[in-house]
């Protein structure tokens, strides 16, 4: 594992080319198309407001805020494990080509979301301004939150591009998945207000409930972070990083006769 | 021969794929597999004990029909594939051109892609950057390299992707097919970028299906039949040995190769003087024949023609199989058989020898005859002239074995 990891620095510069060549083809080379991209996320913001706050009655004050913060780390999860998954099957003719190591394509994909996220994270900010809220110096502690969830998202994907190999409908029953886990995170609803008893074992089960609610005590309730609570997510997300890779390394071997 | 010069080895190597016919590749599969019983699974051997070196700075053909485990050995070479049993070593850099283009993406630019491309191989940005203007020059494309390569003609492909291969400086260049693009003014253009990294001492392993290429080009060849190693040596002799096979019709006898072997049975054109020494015949026979009968002569002779010694065996019906092309079933059997003769001490110091093997039948009527030149190198310096023989001085007590180690029998004398 150590030799292997050594390896993966080596071929650093291959995960800078493919996270830069993500983000190149996605704005086409352009300034204005990175605006474009933000469309998705404030159309949504949109959406979610109105159907809310208008149409259901929701009461959480500065409620795009709320939204938005979730919204953007969820899409960066969301993006990550559905492009992560496809990463090896979609990458067969570059594997049964050349040699590299195989676990750079779903981890570069994640990287290249979490660039996006990155250079997306401002408009929260904007927003912020907008609504008048709070800046406090906790927000220095963002990057720690960033970490935890890149390092989460690193194991997820390399567990389910591995399956993918060997089981063609398991991008099937991710989007599935995904549909299930992005209702089950507060993302547009405060667990204490829909589901006080679960909250607990909410953010024991559910890592992006956490990350999530991390980021809402930050920037949205302007509060100090508890950092027993991202250490915890932080193990969890490390165990699955072992787990990932080990069943990675199991099926890498063999990608060349699967695929 | 030092072991440690060979930039790629083979020791052993089979390679089986596995043929579901009934594969469950999904869970829905798994899920109805409970209640059905398994299709048969048929076993396929792409490549079967394969045993064989590439030294360093060679420049090594690899030829055989569609389907003899070409790619397969390729892509063991490459890291591409692990090997089911057997060792395979690389030692060095390998840049690997299975496809023109393998890795390029079609909405980056020229410019892009050349990094992307080194990146893929492990070379660093700052690698790159040094490489990145003869890269462009080589491929002529200084006017477009800023455009995206899904608008590039497949010439240009072809230019970007050898570009790269030729600039990279890898110690191993692995090229499969890929030189039967372009015009031939680039074609050119790549054997002279190739001609400079052979002296440059790179080691390059050749895939083609021109056999004149690997004629021209290669210093020594293998050809794969079925996944086996039937033939290794002199690029000429083995094209040779490629285009008489691909021949249809009723084959004569023939010998394919005398060869004398090194102390790793592995072919070679020197060997020590005054040791064991084995030589290996490779006689092709034609389906459905025996050799019973037939009458193998060997002869050792000097450059000018005297024979020093000449021996002639009556061959059996089964000869052997070559040592690494171990029969799978009766049908399926190569053509190719081997014979081979141990000498367990070749008297001969130092110089050039002549083996000469003839295949004659039961009348004494010769029906082929084959050659090659073998160097004997000098082991002991104590002797000079043509023959190395076992010797010792007797003035020691009688009684006692005698020193027979002639550096030690000098000190001797000396006292």
């Amino acid at each position: 594992m150590v030799a292997q990891a050594v390896e993966v620095v080596q071929y650093r510069s291959l995960i800078y080319n493919l996270v830069t060549k993500d983000l190149k083809v996605r704005y086409k080379n352009s300034v204005l198309g990175f605006v474009w991209s933000l469309l998705n996320p404030l159309l949504m913001t949109l959406v979610f407001t109105v159907v809310f706050t208008q149409l259901l009655g929701q009461t959480i004050e500065h409620f795009p805020v709320f939204v938005m913060t979730g919204l953007l780390a969820w899409n960066w999860t969301a993006a990550s494990v559905s492009a992560g998954t496809k990463s090896l099957i979609e990458n067969s003719s570059l594997i049964n080509k050349v040699y590299f190591p195989r676990s750079i394509l779903p981890a570069s994909i994640v990287f290249a979301n979490m660039a996006h996220y990155l250079l997306a994270f401002p408009v929260i900010f904007l927003f912020m301004g907008i609504e008048r809220m709070r800046f406090t110096p906790w927000l220095l502690y963002i990057p720690i939150i960033w970490t935890v969830q890149a390092i989460f998202l690193v194991g997820l994907t390399l567990l389910l591009a591995a399956m993918y190999v060997y089981f063609r409908d398991t991008i099937v029953l991710v989007e599935v998945g995904l549909t299930a886990w992005f209702f089950l995170t507060p993302i547009f609803y405060r667990v204490e207000d829909v589901a006080p008893d679960y909250e607990q074992m909410m953010y024991w089960l559910n890592p992006m409930a956490s990350v999530i609610a991390e980021l809402h005590t930050i920037l949205y309730y302007g509060g100090v972070p508890d950092p027993l609570f991202m250490a915890r997510t932080l193990i969890q997300s490390l165990l699955l990083v072992g787990l990932g890779v080990l069943l990675f390394n199991r099926v890498s071997p063999h990608l060349g006769e699967h695929l | 021969m030092a072991r440690n010069n060979y930039a790629i080895e083979f020791q052993d190597v089979s390679r089986r794929f596995t043929l579901h016919h009934e594969r469950r590749s999904s869970f829905q599969d798994w899920f109805i597999g409970l209640f059905k019983t398994r299709g048969e699974a048929e076993e396929f051997w792409a490549l079967r004990n394969v045993t064989f070196g590439i030294r360093q700075g060679e420049t090594f053909g690899l030829v055989g029909r569609n389907g003899a485990g070409k790619s397969t050995l390729l892509k063991l070479v490459t890291r591409i594939l692990q090997p089911t049993e057997g060792s395979v070593k690389v030692n060095g850099r390998t840049y690997a051109m299975l496809e023109l283009g393998a890795g390029f993406h079609p909405e980056l630019s020229g410019r892009d892609n050349i990094f992307l491309n080194g990146s893929l191989y492990g070379f660093s940005r700052k690698d790159m950057q040094r490489k990145y203007e003869e890269i462009v020059e080589f491929a002529e494309l200084q006017r477009f390299v800023d455009m995206p390569v899904k608008h590039f003609s497949s010439g240009m492909f072809a230019r970007l992707g050898f570009g790269i291969a030729v600039n990279m400086d890898p110690s191993i260049l692995v090229i499969d097919e890929v030189l039967a693009v372009g015009d031939s003014a680039f074609q050119q253009k790549c054997f002279r970028a190739l001609d400079n990294l052979k002296a440059r001492g790179t080691t390059i392993l050749f895939v083609s299906h021109d056999a004149d290429v690997v004629r021209d080009f290669c210093d020594r060849a293998a050809l794969l039949v079925d996944g086996q190693l039937t033939d290794i040596g002199a690029a000429d002799d083995v094209v040779d040995h490629y285009q008489q096979m691909l021949q249809t019709g009723e084959q004569p006898f023939r010998l394919l190769r005398i060869r004398a072997l090194d102390e790793y049975r592995i072919m070679t054109q020197q060997i020590a003087g005054g040791q064991e020494q084995h030589i290996e015949v490779l006689i092709r026979v034609p389906a459905g024949r025996n050799t019973s009968g037939l009458m193998l002569q060997i002869d050792l002779d000097r450059i000018g023609g005297t024979t020093l010694w000449s021996t002639s065996v009556a061959l059996p019906a089964e000869l052997p199989l070559p040592e690494h092309a171990i029969r799978r079933d009766e049908d399926d059997a190569p053509d190719t058989r081997m014979a081979r003769l141990k000498i367990d001490r070749l008297p001969v110091r130092a110089g050039q020898l002549r083996l000469v093997g003839s295949l004659h039948d039961p009348s004494g009527q010769l029906i082929d005859r084959t050659e090659s030149l073998v160097d004997i190198l000098p082991t002991d310096h104590a002797q000079t002239g043509l023959l190395a023989l076992d010797h010792s001085w007797e003035w020691n007590d009688p009684t006692e074995p005698a020193p027979v180690e002639s550096p030690e029998g000098a000190d001797i004398v000396r006292r």
